[in-house]
């Protein structure tokens, strides 16, 4: 179940909330990870030293010093992978987490198991890619459209927001992420896989279907999103970042 | 509906049709009694003229011998068109006698006693009318004819006189004139308290009137941003009050879920799973009724077509069963201003709706054009039971429910369309509901486009 590992991932887990940091860490332990908790900023910092942490699991509603502040530290120090819990419907604090290099939000509350597919995601990514760059995601731009992965919309060529789904928006993300290159089936369910729930198999050609339809183009030449024979897909433009 | 249309619809035209039958009688009478003083005074002029010259020429005709008057009546100055002449009648067949009060005008002015008693005339005097404006005068000359003078005598008519008429017309129109500009400037501050009441129910931190101009209006100003800043504080409040709770349940449910991770039985697990994403539906949807009234949202150009394919894309996602009758129809794209977060939700609250109670949603949009210019329309069919006419307006009040979807399978707490309609009024829309023809519910949007 989980990733290959020497040890089981250690967890840094803050939230301020004793009886929701006590359940959740017994959670996350009854699946497999070891988990250090910490009730607010200072208490996270004393923890900091004394373990190799893989994943922190940060509360940006704390009260005292802000989660924001503390990820801003986190930042400084490290490049551990730092997943959010953000309060429903408050989108500039994700926002902010986000641009603050943070790798992924669950809003509360939180799903325990999405959030535990999720820190596995985070997992995986950082132990295929080693360590991050520590730079937050910036805005790719092709053929004229721009995707921005901290507010998660994308622009269309007149510079309107064109709304896209979750799926839609990771599937694109993870084409433009690596745009010119044929991804299989397989590896964009590899590279999605965390993000989104459900019979995945077809919800790939049904989100790539949609994505054509919305980036224009139809089944014409002008087409972005190129199927390759046997199986997968590539984003045919050129890619820039900033 | 055609008694209605005969009184102007604008104060200005109100307080006009008041006002100018008035001051058009008003503005009769006094040119009337002008030009009637004005007739009295020519007259008495005219009357001392008259008497005079009368008296003047019976002088000069007697002066000399009898035979000779005729031609010393016809040689005299015709000036002031009175002509004299010596005739043997004092007057003519169809001349009356001249009516009292202008016999009255003229009679003090027929100065006699300057002339030598011998040179009077033998008897008084024949003053008649000839006509309507003329006047005959005879004096009884000594050998038992008569000087008679004729002249112009006219009568005090002023309303007769094209003048009177262009003075009336012009008086009254200057008047009206005066009267629509001053009342449109004196209601120019209704017109704009109308204005901020209509941006007020819009946008509820819309600026401030100006509090200046004449007293009453200053206060009116005054009074309405003190409403409006008390809407402000009592909405504030509210959603304050809407955070607060939806905030403080956060804890316990995230505390549930955890919770329930514990539970062994996994039927109960399930079951309380279920029970808690409705509570948390129930906050959030809670949430977003007081949030949305703020509208912190910036608005953005957005493309409302993708935005419409997206709400059905995840409806599609959200009931598979119902995919395949879930349509679009309209505009590949469509660019609009708006708050992207907030629009997705009214138009999938609308489509969710729609799937809910009629396993389908037809979307069609419709681009602003000339019969609807300035505005686009998205209609949301479904082919549904419906909704019973009485309640078309009434399931757009927060937490009122059809009788029929008190239950869980259509769920909702009564926030959905309350929250829509908030969402569109707030993008200057709306949102209204109708059972279509042929059976279902017609959500028809409009939206500035």
């Amino acid at each position: 179940m989980l990733p290959v590992m020497e040890v089981a991932p250690h967890i840094l887990l803050i939230d301020d909330d004793r009886e929701t940091r006590d359940l959740l860490a017994q959670f996350l332990q009854k699946h497999g990870l070891r988990v250090t908790a910490a009730r607010d900023g200072r208490d996270a910092r004393r923890a900091w030293p004394a373990g190799a942490y893989h994943l922190v699991i940060l509360d940006l509603m704390m009260p005292g010093e802000s989660g924001l502040d503390l990820a801003r530290w986190l930042r400084g120090v490290s490049d551990v992978p730092i997943v959010m819990l953000t309060a429903m419907g408050e989108e500039t604090d994700r926002i902010i987490g986000l641009e603050l290099g943070a790798d992924d939000y669950v809003p509360k509350p939180f799903n325990p198991r999405e959030l535990l597919a999720r820190i596995r995601a985070v997992l995986r990514r950082t132990e295929a890619r080693g360590p991050r760059a520590g730079a937050p995601a910036r805005p790719l731009r092709f053929a004229g459209w721009t995707l921005d992965p901290t507010r998660r919309r994308l622009l269309n060529p007149a510079g309107a927001e064109a709304a896209l789904t979750g799926g839609e928006f990771d599937m694109l993300s993870v084409l433009a992420a690596r745009a010119n290159q044929v991804l299989t089936r397989d590896m964009l369910m590899d590279l999605l896989r965390g993000r989104q729930a459900g019979p995945f198999d077809r919800a790939i050609d049904v989100a790539v279907s949609r994505l054509r339809r919305k980036l224009g183009g139809g089944e014409a030449e002008g087409n972005l999103i190129k199927t390759v024979r046997g199986g997968g897909y590539v984003l045919a433009a050129e890619v820039e970042q900033g | 509906m055609a008694r209605r249309s005969l009184i102007p619809r604008s104060l200005a035209g109100r307080t006009l049709l008041v006002l100018l039958p008035g001051m058009a009688v008003v503005q009769g009478l006094g040119l009337a009694v002008h030009a009637l003083d004005r007739g009295e005074l020519q007259r008495l002029a005219d009357g001392r003229d008259l008497g005079a010259r009368t008296v003047a020429a019976y002088r000069a005709v007697t002066a000399g011998p009898p035979e000779g008057w005729p031609a010393a009546a016809a040689a005299l100055d015709p000036a002031g068109g009175i002509r004299a002449s010596v005739e043997a009648l004092p007057f003519r067949e169809g001349m009356d006698p001249a009516p009292l009060d202008t016999q009255r005008v003229i009679r003090p002015y027929l100065a006699w006693g300057t002339l030598p008693q011998p040179l009077r005339p033998r008897e008084g005097l024949n003053i008649r009318t000839a006509g309507e404006n003329n006047i005959v005068l005879s004096a009884h000359l000594p050998d038992d004819r008569w000087l008679v003078m004729r002249g112009g005598f006219p009568m005090a008519w002023p309303w007769a006189s094209a003048r009177f008429a262009w003075a009336w017309a012009g008086m009254t129109l200057g008047a009206a004139v005066l009267t629509l500009w001053a009342v449109r400037r004196l209601t120019a501050p209704v017109r704009l308290l109308g204005a901020a009441a209509e941006r007020l129910g819009r946008d509820v931190n819309a600026p401030a009137l100006a509090e200046d101009g004449p007293e009453e209006v200053a206060k009116a100003a005054a009074a309405f941003n003190t409403m409006a800043a008390r809407i402000r504080r009592f909405v504030a409040d509210r959603t304050f009050l809407l955070t607060a709770i939806g905030h403080d349940l956060r804890t316990p449910i995230t505390r549930l879920r955890l919770r329930a991770e514990w539970m062994d039985d996994d039927e109960q697990r399930r079951r309380m799973v279920a029970d808690l994403d409705e509570l948390q539906a129930m906050v959030s949807a809670t949430l977003a009724f007081g949030q949305d009234v703020a509208g912190s949202e910036p608005a953005v150009p957005l493309d409302i077509a993708a935005l419409l394919r997206t709400v059905l894309d995840e409806a599609a996602d959200a009931w598979p069963g119902a995919a395949s009758r879930l349509t679009y129809a309209g505009p590949d794209q469509l660019q609009v201003q708006g708050r992207p977060v907030a629009l997705k939700r009214a138009l999938a609250n609308l489509v969710s709706n729609a799937v809910a109670y009629g396993g389908d949603a037809q979307v069609a949009l419709q681009p602003a054009g000339p019969r609807q210019p300035g505005t686009l329309v998205v209609r949301v069919e479904d082919s549904g039971p419906g909704i019973p006419p009485h309640e078309l307006d009434r399931v757009f009040e927060p937490f009122h429910r059809l009788e029929g979807s008190r239950n869980r399978e259509t769920g909702g707490i009564g926030l959905g369309l309350p929250i829509t309609r908030n969402i569109l009024r707030a993008h200057g829309g709306d949102v209204t509901l109708a059972n279509r023809d042929c059976g279902g519910t017609r959500a028809t949007v409009t939206l500035p486009g």
